[in-house]
């Protein structure tokens, strides 16, 4: 129990900023103020100035709201379209489930890069298609884990005993198959929604992130990575938010898993279970 | 002999009968599937942009940029231009890079070697550390190393490759000049973004390893060679790396694959000359042959690792072959 | 047997990693002695074939392999002669070129006008695919007569001579027998350089040609290396990895002058960074009073001083002071928020949405300190970046649906209005989302205008046009910034150029 309460309580702490970024905030984020650029951490500015004049303070406030939304969505959305699939892919089998999974390969063979820039060059850039992107890339993670966890739930007694009932496939699926389908899933989630926040970064240092001045932890970092030896508050402070977050949102994902996993059952085969470790966290 | 040695050998009798339909059922999906991609590709990326206006002067006219259009065949049907690509690719002709005017396959042959020198020596600093830091903290459990190794390992997750290479470059070249900042100058240009990308999936193998250990202290082996009063060491090598062997195997296997799909900024920042640059560029030029040619590339690489760690779980687990009939992911 | 099996895992992955190593990667920067310098530039060369592509990254390198037609003055920017010693006009649309005696290819054969000629008739050969045919398609044909070069043009041509400053010659004898790619892989030339080698992606190695025809350069062996990311290119002259960076931010600029080893090499190019309106499809900006709120809604000292560091000039035009036909009379755009306010309000246009398109290698930092002045005066900007390709799709199509401004950065590598004005605001070119008939009639007959005084009234009259119409605007000259080790001596060149044969080390 007591592990839950650190990390719950920064999670919190940060949707709180989040959605009460305008009250927290000293300044407008977007302001920009030429003559005031790059100037160190101090009393009128608490993290220093940007390139373009503009409290950092207030821009990694603000830039809680979109990290969060985007890490939030695409994990959300990717959770779900992933989900569903692979317990399709893993109920169905056959060509279905063959196609589904074959889906998956082809997802995660294609370069991150290259499929985040076809996206942002079809859909045109904006923050929903941000998440959209991440969400493509990353539906495949949990499409996989959902899959292999579907196939061993197929296995179980009493998914058995209900198919032998002739009970319908989808309420089989909703009543048996999802309760075991979901923990594992939910784990993966947690370990996912870091990471997003550094894809997120990463595609905004590739310029196809979220558009500016909007400003979010990753923008924040890949502007001030040109400045990292001149003006190390710039992508120290966001970093350090980013880092919180991923260690609170880890702290988690290992309570849920030691909680929520399956294995701690007593009827799950050994291999299987590393073998999904293995996969989640690839 | 363990529990699970003594399983897998078992299942192992068992599914041989199967493996050869089931190895030959994978090797027909992952064709199917390197078809897949490259059809996906091959269209979306001519949705994406022209790259006849990216090699014409500024001041080219419309008539310029259609001449360059006609000479590099992107005027004909889209349908026209997909039956050629299919019929060329199929006898290993890959198409001329737009930008270069070499043959496609060639430019990827002359990044491959510094991608795989990067992926390779990554992978053994990540299997190291992640190894070394996952089997602590789960012998640790709970105790001091694991609160200062977890959060430690997570720092470099946390951070952006940009970010941790560049503080490296600005740390080991230009403050202590220990080591080469950029380009490729003998093995020690290849520490700095080796660390860079390790810092990256050393995380995701410490897990991997500390779950996998973790699972086998609750074992009752384990619990007996405990009893019997064998040191944590002997139990370490002799036991626990056996029998988790294979999830960080798993693991570091489908990151070697990530790796050699290039590692795009890290290979941006150090500016070594590897596949993740030439995507990079061919990707922002629209440089079609070449981003055909590494997409299949990548993808062929990805399905073979899959492929290899899905038939060594086959050998262990039989219920791949026999439960999915579709086959296991 | 999990053993055995754990064995053979590590046997693999031992014989994986010294495979890998014994790839047959080997560092391909030698020992570097005195005379030998380390360049950084941000792109690895497209082609060392000087026919193909004609961008910064790419003719850097190549122009020292070749010699050039003509070349411009590293100081006054004036023409002058090089493989061309004199040359003049036999009517309006015929050229005579005399060339200069004795110069060889580094092979040992002898360069003449049929070389000359060659190297234009294949840029304008449609099956070769040169992406420079534009710059050349004036030329009708191009023959040798004697020694001499003649090129005949379709219509009078006064830039001729500007474009043929980036004509390189080619030994016709060598390229036709070793075929093009080949050619573009062990090119040959007459320059002071020849090719040492070259490691794709990575780094091309040049040495001093002992036959070329100058006098001897004092820099035996060039290093060009590709280092993408400017932290990265800082690192590299910080820790004396190179001596030269190119292409540089002004911040970065600031960076490196903090250190007494290195110095800042700059110089002002014919780039001009401008705003584009979308004057058809443009919604508030088809209307000439948006147009001239917003050039006076921007803070075009603040961005110059501040952002750019002192690293551009202010202008009155489209053009910069290089390109033929500038004109420094012009009034040009005042900041004058208050007017701008009145303006808008004239047009009732306050508080209206404005798509800027851009692309990341347009500086962000620019675009937002724009965002933010015509926030000022109660325009939102709602800024649409997209990758180079995407954007140039997006604003090259004719239906001009890209939204209402757009910045860039413009360069005709010819010094002349026409490769400014003419592109960006004829109508029906590819760039231009205007459409004037009185300007497009003084830039078409400007175009074919020899006449020195005569082409200047007549871009005169463009600018007052473009002053009073304002399809777009300049914000600032740019400049090329480098940075360099204390010990190089050089004075960069407006054409943005690395000649190395005017470069020394002390």
């Amino acid at each position: 129990m007591k592990r839950l309460v650190v990390p719950s309580a920064v999670l919190v702490l940060y949707v709180l900023a989040a959605v009460f970024a305008p009250l927290i905030a000293p300044y407008d984020p977007d302001k920009v103020t030429l003559a005031q650029r790059l100037l160190p951490p101090g009393a009128h500015h608490w993290l220093g100035t940007d390139a373009l004049g503009r409290d950092v303070l207030s821009r990694v406030i603000y830039g809680t709201q979109v990290s969060l939304l985007v890490a939030i969505g695409a994990v959300v959305v990717g959770g779900v379209v992933g989900v569903a699939l692979g317990v399709i892919a893993g109920w169905r089998g056959g060509w279905l489930g063959a196609v589904i999974m074959r889906l998956v390969d082809i997802v995660l063979s294609v370069p991150f890069f290259l499929l985040a820039i076809l996206v942002v060059a079809v859909l045109g850039p904006s923050l929903v298609n941000v998440v959209v992107c991440l969400a493509l890339v990353r539906w495949p993670r949990y499409a996989r884990v959902a899959h292999s966890a579907t196939l061993q739930a197929r296995g179980r007694g009493f998914v058995r005993a209900a198919t032998a009932t002739g009970a319908p496939g989808w309420w089989i699926v909703l009543r048996h198959v999802l309760p075991e389908v979901l923990p594992v899933s939910i784990v993966v989630a947690t370990l996912e929604l870091g990471l997003m926040v550094i894809y997120e970064a990463s595609l905004s240092f590739l310029g196809l992130g979220v558009q500016p001045p909007t400003a979010s932890w990753g923008s924040i970092l890949s502007d001030g990575q040109q400045y990292i030896a001149s003006a190390w508050w710039l992508a120290t402070f966001p970093g350090i938010a980013l880092f919180v977050l991923v260690l609170a949102v880890n702290l988690l994902g290992d309570a849920a898993r030691d909680r929520l996993d399956p294995a701690k059952r007593a009827d799950v085969a050994r291999p299987r279970l590393l073998r999904r470790m293995a996969r989640q966290t690839a | 002999m363990t529990a699970l040695a003594v399983s897998a050998r078992r299942r192992r009798t068992r599914s041989l009968p199967a493996t050869p339909r089931y190895v030959a059922g994978r090797l027909a999906q992952a064709v199917l599937a390197l078809f897949g991609v490259t059809t996906i590709v091959f269209f979306a990326l001519r949705l994406s942009g022209d790259p006849a206006r990216l090699l014409v002067p500024e001041g080219a006219t419309a008539a310029d940029i259609q001449r360059v259009r006609d000479q590099l065949g992107l005027s004909d049907s889209l349908w026209h231009q997909y039956v050629s690509f299919l019929g060329n690719a199929v006898h290993g002709d890959l198409g001329y890079s737009y930008v270069q005017n070499r043959p496609a396959t060639a430019l990827i042959a002359e990044r491959l070697p510094y991608t795989a020198n990067l992926a390779v020596a990554a992978l053994i600093l990540s299997v190291v550390f992640g190894v070394t830091i996952g089997v602590i903290t789960a012998l640790k459990r709970g105790k001091w190393q694991e609160r200062v190794l977890m959060p430690i390992v997570l720092i470099g997750q946390a951070m952006p490759a940009f970010w941790t290479g560049l503080l490296l470059v600005l740390v080991f070249s230009v403050a202590l000049r220990w080591l080469p900042s950029t380009g490729y100058d003998g093995p020690a240009s290849l520490v700095l973004p080796a660390i860079t990308l390790a810092s990256l999936s050393a995380a995701a193998i410490a897990r991997v390893t500390r779950g996998a250990v973790l699972e086998q202290l609750s074992q009752d082996y384990v619990r007996t060679a405990k009893a019997k009063g064998a040191s944590t060491t002997r139990l370490v090598l002799r036991h626990l790396a056996r029998n988790s062997t294979i999830p960080v195997l798993t693991v570091a296997a489908l990151e070697l694959a990530n790796l050699l799909g290039g590692a795009v900024v890290t290979e941006v920042i150090f500016a070594w000359p590897g596949i993740g640059q030439l995507t990079i560029q061919s990707v922002s030029a629209r440089d079609f042959p070449v981003v055909q040619a590494i997409v299949l590339f990548a993808s062929a690489v990805y399905i073979v690792v899959n492929l290899l760690t899905d038939l060594l779980y086959g050998v262990i687990d039989r219920r791949v072959t026999a439960g999915g009939r579709g086959g296991a992911a | 047997m999990n053993r055995r099996r754990f064995r053979a895992a590590l046997l693999l992955a031992a014989a994986l990693a010294l495979g890998a190593a014994s790839c047959g990667i080997e560092p391909a920067s030698a020992g570097r002695g005195s005379d030998t310098i380390t360049i950084d530039t941000a792109n690895y060369p497209s082609t060392l074939d000087p026919g193909k592509q004609y961008d910064t990254d790419t003719y850097s390198v190549y122009r020292n392999i070749f010699d050039q037609l003509l070349r411009r003055d590293p100081k006054t920017n004036a023409i002058k002669g090089w493989l061309a010693t004199s040359w003049h006009q036999t009517d309006p649309l015929t050229w005579r070129f005399t060339m200069r005696k004795g110069v060889t290819f580094s092979d040992g054969s002898p360069l003449t006008a049929e070389d000359a000629s060659y190297s234009i008739s294949r840029i304008l050969d449609k099956k070769f695919g040169s992406q420079q045919y534009a710059n050349f398609s004036v030329i009708d044909k191009a023959t040798a007569d004697g020694g001499d070069l003649v090129v005949h043009t379709s219509v009078p041509s006064p830039t001729l001579l500007s474009y043929l400053t980036t004509l390189s010659v080619v030994p016709k004898a060598y390229v036709e027998r070793v075929g093009n790619k080949q050619f573009a892989v062990k090119p040959i030339g007459s320059g002071p350089y020849v090719l040492q080698s070259a490691t794709a992606g990575s780094e091309v190695v040049l040495t001093a040609n002992p036959k070329w025809w100058g006098p001897a350069p004092q820099i035996r062996t060039a290093v060009f290396r590709a280092v993408p990311n400017v932290a990265s290119r800082v690192a590299d002259l910080q820790s004396r990895k190179v001596d030269l960076a190119t292409t540089l931010t002004p911040d970065a600029a600031d960076q490196i002058r903090r250190d007494p080893t290195l110095q800042i090499l700059s110089t002002p190019t014919e780039r001009v960074a401008y705003l584009a309106y979308n004057t058809i499809k443009g919604g508030p900006t088809n209307d000439p009073r948006v147009r001239k709120a917003i050039a006076e809604a921007i803070d075009y000292n603040a961005i110059i001083q501040n952002l750019e560091r002192g690293y551009a000039k202010p202008i009155n035009s489209m053009a910069t002071p290089l390109a033929f036909g500038y004109d420094k009379s012009l009034p040009g755009d005042r900041h004058d928020p208050a007017d701008a306010k009145r303006l808008l309000q004239q047009a009732n246009a306050v508080g209206a949405t404005l798509v800027m398109a851009t692309s990341p290698s347009f500086d962000p930092q620019v675009v937002q300190a724009i965002q933010g002045d015509l926030a000022a005066v109660g325009l939102r900007v709602e800024i649409q970046n997209s990758d180079q390709a995407t954007y140039l799709k997006k604003v090259q199509d004719p239906s001009h649906d890209w939204g209402s401004i757009r910045f860039g950065r413009w360069s005709c590598s010819c010094q002349d209005s026409d490769g400014v004005i003419y592109p960006l605001f004829h109508t029906g070119e590819i760039w231009s989302s205007y459409s004037n008939p009185d300007f497009d009639k003084i830039v078409e007959q400007a175009r074919e205008t020899i006449d020195p005084a005569k082409r200047i009234s007549l871009y005169r009259q463009a600018f007052e046009l473009l002053g009073k119409d304002r399809p777009g605007i300049g914000l600032f000259q740019a400049y090329a910034v480098y940075g360099a080790n204390s010990r190089l001596i050089w004075t960069p060149d407006a054409s943005e150029s690395l000649f190395l044969d005017q470069m020394k080390v002390s």
